[in-house]
């Protein structure tokens, strides 16, 4: 009996376009739309300047300077549409010369932030100039203090490390967009479960299936175990995207560092959450349309304020305090661990155990009140 | 065999079914007659324990109607007025999904497929049919637990007449195979032909049961009712109508109406003492 009402609502969800266009096309469109648009934001290390670079010093060093700063990943040099133009000014390599600096005028339009990470860029290519050629001076008077400053390095692995304890990785827009987007498109199992179930309501077919002696337990069994696997297949194909087709884009692949044990375990979780709240949505409503609209207003809101919209990283505190009600920052934070931290099931197991909480309980809800519906004809 | 004693069912302050009572005979075609809100649909719902009565006692081949849910639900069916099954399943799927929920034979499928036509249409996408065929598979689905006892609620709503014409015909095959029917509609000449009983209920109260044929006759009358099949000659006859098909006339004047009819080739499908057909009758009792 379970088996024949699962293979039906396989084959109802199979001939529903609309719904496999939401729960597949959109989030994967999602994924590489916010990946490729928002990857600049997020992947700081690969962010290049385009200069423009006027010497009027003209001499050896500066020339060897130029040189340098263009072998540079940070800086392509750009005279058509720079974002920045360098001036060296003259004598600025002389350094018995005082107070001469690089002149840099903004053309572009670049935001503050990113203004900081070009003057840190700029300022260790500087540094690591003078540096050799302050050593190259002393190198007649101190041998060994020639050779020092030549060892030297101004790459931040090499003077610093970094770790995160509380504080969060920050993710990739690839690291971010795939996560937000899986756990977006999952709770859009909404469309599919209202209106299947929405007009299994209104043309009596619940009625008829509980005059054959099917409980309430086994029809919902019977929706859960199906969008349990639609929403099984949706995680692997989003991870799909993110790891072989995002790149085709020019933007950073999907790693998945942490265990694939995890994902099962942390998916399994977030799907129930997902069924639990629409079966809880398509048993409360009393039109698909009532059901759909309440559904996609629902999923926004908790994406919203669940960081899948907006990077949970990037909101001020009270907001990221805010996030934690949404299941899908549940999720979301689960995923994160798994890319960021390469976490293991014990990680998500906290994560995955809150969301199947709140399946089982808003599944629970949603069984009393198809129940009640049911016995009122309604 | 169906045996229905003082039902009372409450939905808040509205009383919808008043301590009812009443008796249906095994193998009977039964009609459930009432205006809308008269309860019909309340009695079919606690017949099938879709809904709970407040107070009563319902015996359906001896077994009881609340204990006995699971057995009873495997001996009896309910045809829902609605379509209540899959527009996006073939009929094929359709059949084989709730054949399976409920252990169908392999003969048992074949029947119900084979009475109500649908062979040539297994292939098909339910939601292409057209409403009379969408209606033969809703009853489909209800033979598949070879039942006992069928309730068919409203089951010609929005077909074509020769559907409609189908579908009277295999309810009243039914008779022939034992099977015990309870029929609701709002249209009294499908109940008049096919019913063999009939109780009618207003307000949740029965206002009347008994068998057709004695609540239609009436010997000492003079009157004679004639129903006859439709032709459009009849309106122009200048006879005495009941309603479209249904003549009045004396016993006086029925040889000369006879030989009218039989000249213009208009056909006769029942001749019946006393002046009342069940429309009238219904509108007469519960006025």
């Amino acid at each position: 009996m379970l088996w024949a009402m699962i293979k039906k609502e396989f084959l109802l969800v199979g001939r529903d376009r609309h719904a496999l266009i939401a729960l597949f096309v959109m989030p994967a469109i999602f994924i590489l739309v916010m990946s490729v648009a928002l990857k600049e934001q997020f992947n700081q290390e690969d962010i290049s300047f385009k200069i423009e670079i006027i010497d009027s010093d003209k001499s050896k060093e500066s020339k060897k300077f130029i040189k340098k700063l263009l072998k540079s990943s940070a800086f392509t040099l750009d005279e058509t549409e720079p974002e920045l133009r360098i001036t060296i000014p003259k004598e600025y390599y002389d350094l018995s010369k005082k107070n001469k600096k690089l002149e840099t005028v903004v053309l572009g339009s670049i935001k503050g932030d990113l203004l900081e990470v070009f003057k840190a860029k700029l300022l260790k290519e500087v540094m690591d100039f003078k540096l050799k050629q302050m050593s190259k001076k002393i190198k007649k008077t101190d041998f060994q203090a020639s050779k020092a400053m030549k060892k030297m390095s101004l790459e931040y692995e090499d003077l610093f490390s970094i770790s995160y304890e509380k504080q969060e990785a920050i993710p990739s827009s690839t690291q971010q967009s795939v996560p937000s987007w899986i756990v977006f498109g999952m709770f859009f199992v909404i469309i599919p479960m209202s209106t299947i179930f929405i007009n299994e309501r209104k043309q009596n077919t619940l009625s008829r299936l509980t005059t054959m002696n099917v409980s309430i337990f086994k029809m919902t069994l019977a929706k859960t175990v199906p969008y349990l696997v639609i929403n099984h297949i949706q995680v692997w194909v989003m991870l799909g995207v993110g790891v072989f087709i995002v790149p085709l884009f020019d933007t950073p692949a999907l790693e998945i560092t942490g265990s694939f044990a995890a994902i099962e375990v942390l998916s399994f979780g977030l799907s129930l959450s997902a069924i639990g709240l629409s079966v809880l949505i398509a048993v409360s409503a009393t039109s698909a349309e009532q059901a759909t609209t309440i559904g996609g207003i629902s999923n926004i809101l908790l994406g919203a304020i669940g960081g899948v919209m907006v990077p949970k990283f990037i909101m001020p505190e009270s907001m990221q305090n805010l996030a934690n009600i949404s299941p899908m920052s549940w999720g979301l934070d689960g995923f994160l661990d798994i890319f960021l931290k390469s976490a293991d099931v014990s990680m998500v197991s906290y994560s995955a155990g809150l969301l199947a909480l709140f399946g089982l309980i808003a599944l629970s809800v949603g069984m009393m009140i198809l129940n009640y519906r049911i016995s009122r004809g309604l | 065999m169906l045996q229905v004693s003082n039902v009372t069912k409450n939905y808040g302050d509205t009383k919808a079914l008043d301590s009812l009572s009443l008796s249906v005979n095994s193998g009977a075609v039964f009609g459930l007659l009432g205006v809308n809100g008269a309860g019909k649909t309340t009695l079919l719902s606690i017949l099938n324990g879709l809904v709970k009565m407040d107070a009563g006692k319902i015996e359906i081949f001896g077994l009881d109607v609340i204990k006995d849910r699971a057995e009873i639900n495997t001996i009896s069916s309910i045809i829902p007025q609605h379509l209540a099954f899959y527009e996006n399943l073939t009929v094929k799927e359709n059949i084989n999904f709730f054949a399976s929920l409920q252990k169908a034979s392999k003969e048992t499928v074949t029947n119900a497929i084979e009475i109500n036509s649908l062979e040539g249409l297994y292939a098909h996408k339910a939601s292409t049919l057209s409403g009379g065929q969408k209606r033969r598979l809703n009853i489909a689905i209800g033979l598949l637990n070879s039942p006992k006892i069928i309730y068919f609620d409203e089951p010609t709503v929005g077909i074509d007449p020769r559907s409609r014409n189908e579908i009277l015909d295999s309810i009243a095959n039914y008779k022939k195979l034992g099977i015990t029917v309870v029929y609701t509609s709002h249209y009294m000449n499908e109940i008049e032909r096919i019913c063999d009983e009939v109780a009618i209920i207003d307000k949740g109260k029965l206002v009347k049961q008994a068998k057709l044929d004695d609540l239609l006759s009436n010997r000492s009358s003079d009157k004679i009712m004639i129903e006859t099949v439709y032709s459009q000659k009849l309106s122009a006859l200048g006879l005495q109508l009941l309603d479209a098909t249904t003549i009045e006339t004396s016993q006086k004047e029925l040889p000369e109406l006879l030989h009218l009819l039989e000249q213009n080739s208009i056909f006769i499908k029942q001749i019946r003492y006393g002046s009342t057909n069940l429309e009238k009758y219904f509108l007469e009792v519960t006025a």
